[in-house]
């Protein structure tokens, strides 16, 4: 009998940790753009992601719908299709209002995102960790592309689109992220940072100087656009409580809740447009 | 030798899609349920005792990339991990009996806890950080999915017996 007959298991357990251990190796560190071997595997296995959601989806439909109650579902989901458009509407006019110094700039600040805002609906959380990434139901065929703002149905900041992206889907780097890093300033006292994620339901906000004044529990943190990802004035979160950091003592240790709600995003809105009017 | 090779190969890409099936319908369900629950283990476990050490790493390694391009950490952890947990699950349940209900429930334990704790250890080495712990939830993972699974291999011999006795 060959060698290869007789200590076949072994060799092929050899081979695979190989090609994993250089898979692995060939990204660390970390930071790197995905590889094609990576997107492959996701264009493979997303559109089966995709098909099992929409079957459960389609399930859950039938049973809904069932005596006779299409009527009242379809008025429902139009409704909740307006509703959702219109959230959106308000909160960016509001954001806007707030933002805009003259008639001239309010104008311009609203034509950025006309006709920009594409539902999505939510078809699958990290497989590791709920809190890092989630994906959607829209991709290039929608003109879905990478660093695109994703917010929830109030307005409030999810996070972005990143590769790979599918004809059909895509994947969102949330803001809890522990890579996420979003340009922020508060509302009330303009204090500057970036906010991190944790990968938990908790963020930080980083790089405030310990002598720096403003800050207050409460406050609320929106986008500066500073990063040229997101748009500036979307809601990404309120400050929970405000420490000095021991680690760094030059800094200010300041945990901050985010905007969005993990538990209500099953539909989200991708905005196609970035700041400054790029596709 | 070659058609065993290629029939192995499709076969772990079904048992692939089916994970990616579960994984899918029980994050629609509750997206939280995903720090409990690996429905990539799962299948890992099932059809490595069923097929063996070769099938398993295979299978393992299908698994294991496929929930590593559902997920943001490094491309190829779950991959290793998993193909190492398809590949002892199938040799070591071939060399002891794991027949009855009790320690075939015992032997995934064992197998789930060892593949949960090198996950974790190969994640903390490549991202540099320290990884989150869902404030200790990640530890009921191996316990959850070997209860799933052994419940799995329960029922279906339930009704290879049912079938058997009809028969």
């Amino acid at each position: 009998m060959p060698l290869w007959e007789k200590r076949r298991s072994a060799w092929v357990l050899a081979g695979l940790t190989a090609f994993h251990i250089l898979l692995i190796s060939v990204q660390v560190p970390p930071g790197a753009g995905k590889s094609v071997f990576e997107k492959g595997v996701f264009f493979i296995f997303s559109p089966i992601q995709s098909a099992a959601s929409g079957a459960a989806r389609g399930v859950a439909s039938v049973w809904n719908g069932y005596f006779d109650l299409r009527g009242v579902r379809r008025e429902n989901r139009k409704l909740k299709q307006e509703n959702f458009f219109l959230s959106q509407d308000v909160r960016f006019l509001e954001d806007r209002l707030r933002f805009a110094e003259s008639e001239a700039r309010l104008r311009e600040s609203l034509a950025e995102f006309e006709g920009s805002i594409l539902a999505a609906r939510v078809i699958g959380v990290d497989s590791a960790n709920p809190h890092q990434s989630i994906i959607i139901d829209k991709g290039s065929f929608d003109g879905v592309m990478k660093d695109m703002a994703v917010c929830d149905r109030n307005g409030s900041l999810v996070g972005r689109t990143i590769p790979p992206i599918g004809f059909k889907t895509a994947k969102v780097q949330l803001v809890t992220d522990k890579d996420s890093s979003v340009s922020v300033e508060s509302v009330g006292s303009k204090l500057t940072g970036s906010m991190t994620g944790r990968s938990t339901d908790v963020c930080d906000l980083r790089y405030i100087l310990a002598t720096a004044e403003g800050g207050a529990e409460g406050e609320e943190l929106r986008t500066t656009g500073y990063d040229k990802i997101y748009p500036a004035g979307i809601r990404a979160g309120v400050i929970k409580s405000i420490a000095p950091d021991e680690r760094s003592p030059i800094f200010r240790s300041i945990a901050v809740t985010p905007a969005f709600r993990f538990d209500t995003i099953d539909a989200v809105a991708v905005l196609t447009r970035r700041p400054g009017g790029g596709e | 030798m070659r058609d065993t090779v290629v029939r192995d190969l499709l076969q772990a890409f079904l048992g692939t899609v089916v994970a990616v099936l579960v994984y899918s319908l029980a994050g629609a369900g509750a997206p939280a349920l995903l720090v409990v629950f690996n429905a990539f283990s799962i299948v890992v476990l099932y059809y490595s005792i069923r097929r063996g050490e070769v099938f398993g790493a295979l299978l393992g390694t299908m698994c294991g990339l496929a929930q590593d391009a559902f997920s943001l950490g490094v491309f190829g952890v779950a991959g290793l991990t998993k193909t190492l947990l398809g590949f002892w699950t199938g040799f070591i349940s071939k060399r002891i009996d794991v027949g009855s209900l009790t320690r075939n429930a015992l032997f995934m334990l064992v197998m789930s806890i060892l593949e949960t704790g090198l996950w974790v250890l190969l994640t903390a080495l490549v991202r540099l950080k320290s990884i989150n712990l869902h404030g200790g939830l990640i530890f009921l993972q191996p316990v959850v999915t070997a209860a799933v699974a052994s419940t799995l291999f329960a029922l279906e011999r339930r009704a290879r017996a049912r079938s058997s006795r009809g028969a």
